[in-house]
């Protein structure tokens, strides 16, 4: 009697799962996956930039003592003016995966300090978002000192959670970091897979809508955390999530991105499908051999 | 731009449905906004900005209930006051023990020093100092932390989106933290001493309050002050210095009340330990002049922060 009931819950247990990964959900994804880039113009925008332009006077000299400022005034200070952010105009919509490419210092970080809010615009612009931004990179959103539990929560509960809800997910996002045995280490000691690992799951668990990857993926995750980040890749678009990634990895450019831009000196020149914008930047270079661009990086 | 605002569940009263035209450019940040809005509707509404939903502004009649039901700001700051407080003890064996360690042997050094080396002729001397010297202690490391806290706290700054005057009010619950292990540390003293609980003790809330408020506005003033001048640090090391020696901690206060009147005019802490004096441990109504003075100096100091904060404060990551 047992024998049987066993049995038959296990089979249609795999019955179950069986037209969950094979029927029903596959069409749907891979229709909208088919679709993607048409889905993604009906729908709304969530990061609005208007005439963004930013400029840093940049000194020669350290003026941020009284001593320097006193001298100051005798003797004169070069000051240069950098503008790092040039005129930009962009809307994304809610599901894009945007990539962004350029050269060392054509102002993509700056771009997504702009659109979080960190560094404010000069007179004029207008930055526009709706949801829950997070920006992830390396080495940054963590505390040293505190533990990996004290760092989710804190991440979360600034991401607008409840102690609640953190609870909750608590156990997916320390699964989805595989930090069991670290959960009460001072992320200091962890490694930089590690912290990746652990602010990419908070990201994805306490539900970011935007996610700002700013050269997250250099080279760190093994291949099993790979996989899991593609899947959130791949899901991201039916989810609703948007994630603009600054990077020089240009596989993940080439496969996920539904448009790229390419930033020069502090202003977009190219905006486009990855397969038009690569080559742009590959011009830019001025690169006469045919370089695979993923290997410079490593 | 045209925004529908649209009632809270708590309150339906028809006044709620407002529209309101706002200029384009006031949506660039949601402080702005919010200050747009809250100027026409200050005394009677609370609006809120979420910057989740763009067109809809919840519109609420009871701001702190609503506060506690669906945004989790309290408990936001919450755990960064927890965790501020508990990061500083962090690696110490003794750990949390050492908030109220540190008091205690400051007080042990004085009361020596001004009981055996220079006599005072104040009863219940070893109160009458406690009861500065925590005051004093409270002030100095709120102030001295929030100097500071926009270097501290980049890393949340550059990679969450949220508001950064929360930082502040969390390092000075944090102090506050230390501030209550130091106050039953002085209770259980003066219960040894033999001075009972007087009524008054409630003018305590409003003195608390006072420091508090204090506390906020000049720990955003110096933080702001900070980005451009990074002496300031150094500085205020040496005002607190000073201030301690111009406050009535350690000598009778009538020092400062007869021979030099100015000093507590310049000095609000010096009002504030007074009338703390007199309500607690003499069990008399406090000095209303005082009590007024600090008030308005602390408030005034704490709207000129705000404004200086909001204006400069956003250079705080391009320049740190």
């Amino acid at each position: 009697m047992v024998h049987r009931t066993n049995y038959r819950t296990t089979l249609y247990a795999n019955f179950v799962l069986f037209e969950k990964s094979h029927n029903c959900n596959s069409d749907y994804i891979d229709y909208m996956k088919k679709n993607r880039n048409r889905e993604i113009e009906q729908r709304e925008v969530v990061i609005k930039l208007e005439n963004i332009n930013k400029t840093f006077s940049l000194k020669d000299k350290n003026t941020d003592t009284i001593r320097e400022k006193v001298l100051g005034i005798f003797s004169k200070n070069k000051k240069r003016q950098l503008k790092a952010l040039d005129n930009i105009n962009l809307e994304v919509r809610k599901g894009e995966f945007l990539g962004i490419i350029g050269r060392n210092g054509s102002g993509k970080s700056t771009l997504l300090k702009v659109i979080i809010g960190a560094i404010r615009p000069d007179k004029g612009g207008i930055v526009t978002t709706n949801g829950r931004i997070m920006r992830m990179s390396l080495a940054m959103g963590f505390d040293p000192n505190l533990t990996a539990r004290e760092n989710v929560y804190l991440n979360a509960t600034i991401l607008g959670l409840t102690f609640k809800e953190i609870t909750g997910k608590f156990d997916e996002i320390i699964d989805f970091a595989e930090l069991h045995n670290f959960v009460d280490t001072q992320v200091k000691f962890f490694s930089r897979g590690m912290k990746s690992r652990l602010a990419f799951a908070v990201a994805v668990h306490a539900e970011a809508d935007i996610f700002l990857m700013d050269e997250f993926f250099g080279g760190v995750g093994d291949a099993k955390f790979k996989e899991k980040s593609e899947q959130v890749f791949e899901e991201s678009f039916i989810e609703g999530r948007t994630i603009i990634h600054v990077s020089h990895q240009f596989r993940t450019i080439r496969d996920h991105c539904n448009r790229v831009i390419l930033m020069d000196k502090g202003s977009i020149i190219a905006m486009g499908r990855p397969n038009q914008v690569i080559p742009v930047y590959r011009k830019l270079l001025n690169l006469e051999k045919e370089v695979d661009l993923d290997m410079e990086e490593n | 731009m045209v925004l529908t605002l649209i009632p809270n569940e708590l309150s339906s009263s028809k006044h709620c449905y407002q529209k309101i035209n706002i200029k384009k450019a006031a949506l660039s940040r949601g402080s702005f906004f919010y200050v747009s809005i809250k100027k026409k509707y200050s005394f009677f509404l609370n609006i809120e900005y979420r910057t989740r939903n763009i067109d809809i502004q919840k519109v609420t009649l009871l701001p702190v209930l609503t506060q506690l039901r669906d945004n989790n700001r309290l408990e936001r700051i919450w755990l960064l006051a927890k965790i501020d407080f508990k990061k500083r003890y962090y690696d110490n064996s003794l750990g949390i023990f050492w908030a109220l360690i540190n008091p205690l042997c400051r007080f042990v050094v004085y009361y020596f020093a001004f009981t055996y080396i220079f006599p005072q002729r104040i009863p219940n001397y070893a109160l009458y100092l406690f009861s500065g010297l925590i005051i004093w202690f409270f002030f100095a490391q709120g102030t001295k932390k929030g100097i500071k806290l926009l270097k501290t706290k980049k890393y949340l700054i550059e990679s969450i989106q949220f508001k950064h005057s929360d930082l502040f009010i969390a390092s000075t619950i944090s102090a506050c933290y230390s501030f209550m292990f130091n106050f039953i540390a002085y209770f259980i003293v003066s219960l040894i001493y033999g001075v009972g609980v007087h009524p008054t003790i409630l003018w305590l809330f409003v003195l608390f309050f006072t420091i508090v408020v204090l506390v906020l506005g000049i720990s955003m003033l110096l933080a702001t002050i900070n980005i451009y001048l990074r002496d300031i640090e150094h500085l205020w090391d040496i005002v607190v210095l000073a201030g301690f020696w111009a406050t009535p901690i350690i000598y009778p206060h009538e020092i400062t009340m007869v021979k030099l009147p100015f000093l507590q005019y310049l000095n609000p802490v010096a009002g504030i330990i007074i009338n703390i004096r007199e309500t607690v441990l003499n069990g008399n109504a406090p000095y209303y002049h005082l009590l007024v003075y600090d008030l308005v100096y602390a408030g005034i100091l704490f709207l000129i922060a705000k404004f200086v904060y909001n204006k400069f404060a956003h250079k705080a990551v391009e320049k740190l």
